[in-house]
């Protein structure tokens, strides 16, 4: 098992990455924010990490908090137009946010180096720190979804109006998810810049938004470990399906409209629900027999 | 003044009016009714008084404090739970966390604390949750516990839609039509724990169709027609004056 790791570490490591970016999207629609924004924060991340690296010498953990840090206020400032807004109109704006990163990181030379990008960025992330980060991330998403954070999260994605009537401020808890999606979308940027040696804009465009999106679809919106397995399915299978290598982008389509059709709840969540209703069902008969 | 008072509410839409200078109030310990027929504008009054519409004109004051113009969360956190017209419950979560959701405006851990999953959250969580099955259990629904609401009858639902809105803690509680499309026996059984309710100092104003269920649980009615409120007072007072007949009862 481990030389199977080893031979595959690249791969292991981009499914962690993964990880951190599907959960960016994850909690963003888990509380009824129809973000797309993902892809922007970790571009922000990417950058500030870099530029922190390159240009100041920071440490590995400085970086990365630093990415955090700014994907954590671009959502605080996103946060404060957006959170009044509502569905499709969410999407689209937060998609116009994308595009305006991407733009910043193409037109801002003196920064970011343009289209040519940012070289020679040091590999100060290892399998360790993605492992660490990861079980930093886990054990604050699955402390969020068994506090009051997650219940008023759950609350407002299913009944907005509900959730208003129990006294739930849906700004102040969508705007908390904006801020929560940047700082993981910034973090999970932090990490593509400490493993990739260079950044182009190009990397954070339109199939990054998709790739984030597809994760939590195909593995789960509610189980918090349903993005993770999205993230290692669809991470993995161009390794696993190497002749198909060249089709990639099509056989991702294929499995995520094939998810949609059959398993809506992502797998993660169907596994769960089918595995409920049988203890529901069997605990029924039991009841039945002893009356 | 304590309880619920509106003066000269209205609310216009564009040109049409939907409630016109309408007053009145609901007092605690005592349920008070609301009738009119369809397109009269109980639900827009339900809306007005909850916040999410907001009179044109007139005031609403809760327990003296001015609540027209209140965002509809802080509404609620003031101490006004509601039921909908059509049934709104959490479907895909379990009874016993749709009820738990009831319990938002009590919850006292931070951000902060939550994110962190401290222990005193954690147990704030559970003891939520422990409140939420004492409620289960007096409106006899523990067995239900860990179904999914969406899977539970009509009258179950409406059962949790009532255990949401009193885990609250209200002080006044809006009730749209609760025993719509309920046999009558049971519509008596909810009948029965709305007078409990009011018995023991809450607010209730009751909006339904059903004449018999409001007569037999009503000290106070209110009959709006077209926006206006044509008669008040004593039940079987109200429903002797010839314009409600004529409005609402028919011939």
């Amino acid at each position: 098992m481990s030389g199977f790791i080893l031979g595959h570490l690249s791969v292991f490591e981009l499914v962690l990455v993964n990880g951190v970016l599907a959960y960016s999207q994850y909690i963003a629609l888990r509380a009824g924010v129809f973000s797309m924004a993902t892809a922007g924060f970790a571009a922000l991340g990417a950058y500030t990490a870099a530029l922190f690296a390159v240009r100041l010498g920071f440490p590995v953990w400085a970086g990365l908090f630093a990415a955090a840090l700014i994907g954590a206020v671009a959502g605080l400032v996103l946060a404060l137009p957006l959170a009044r807004l509502r569905g499709v109109f969410q999407a689209i704006a937060t998609l116009a946010f994308v595009q305006i990163v991407m733009s910043v990181g193409l037109y801002w030379e003196s920064l970011t180096g343009g289209a040519l990008g940012l070289n020679g960025i040091p590999k100060l992330v290892h399998p360790g720190h993605l492992l660490v980060v990861l079980a930093i991330v886990l054990y604050v998403l699955r402390a969020v979804s068994r506090t009051g954070i997650g219940r008023a999260f759950d609350t407002i994605r299913q009944d907005e109006t509900v959730a208003v009537s129990l006294g739930i401020s849906v700004v102040k808890y969508q705007s908390l998810a904006f801020v929560l999606s940047g700082a993981l979308g910034g973090l999970g940027g932090g990490l593509i810049a400490y493993r990739n040696y260079s950044l182009v804009p190009e990397d954070f465009g339109f199939p990054l938004l998709i790739a984030a999106l597809s994760f939590v679809v195909l593995g789960g919106r509610n189980a918090v470990a349903g993005p993770l397995v999205g993230a290692l399915i669809l991470t993995l299978l161009p390794e696993v399906a190497r002749p198909l290598a060249d089709y990639r982008l099509a056989v991702n389509g294929v499995l995520i409209v094939l998810a949609i059709i059959y398993w809506p709840y992502g797998v993660v969540d169907t596994v769960i629900l089918h595995w409920r209703q049988r203890k529901a069902a069997r605990a029924q008969a039991v009841a039945e027999v002893v009356p | 003044m304590s309880g619920l008072t509106l003066r000269n509410v209205s609310r216009q839409f564009d040109g049409l009016l939907a409630v016109g200078d309408v007053s009145f109030s609901v007092l605690p310990g005592r349920i008070t009714g609301l009738i009119g027929p369809n397109g009269a504008g109980k639900t827009t009054v339900v809306n007005l008084i909850s916040g999410l519409l907001r009179p044109t004109q007139g005031t609403i004051h809760l327990d003296g404090e001015d609540i027209s113009t209140i965002e509809p969360a802080a509404v609620a956190r003031r101490g006004i739970a509601r039921t909908f017209q059509t049934i709104r419950l959490l479907k895909e979560t379990s009874v016993l966390d749709n009820v738990v959701a009831g319990f938002h405006c009590h919850e006292r851990s931070s951000w902060l604390a939550s994110l962190l999953g401290t222990p005193a959250a954690r147990k704030e969580t559970a003891d939520l949750r422990a409140r939420a099955a004492e409620l289960l259990r007096q409106f006899n629904m523990l067995q239900y516990a860990g179904q999914a609401a969406g899977n539970l009858s009509y009258g179950h639902q409406r059962r949790v839609e009532m255990m949401r809105a009193l885990a609250t803690e209200p002080r006044l509680l809006l009730l749209d039509e609760p025993v719509a499309g309920m046999n009558d026996r049971e519509a008596d059984a909810l009948g029965e724990i709305f007078s409990v309710l009011a018995t023991n100092g809450l607010a209730v104003l009751l909006i339904e169709h059903n004449i018999r269920f409001i007569m037999s649980l009503c000290q106070e009615l209110h009959v709006l027609d077209a926006g206006r409120l044509i008669a008040s007072g004593e039940p079987h007072a109200v429903r002797a004056q010839a314009a409600v007949v004529a409005a609402y009862l028919g011939a």
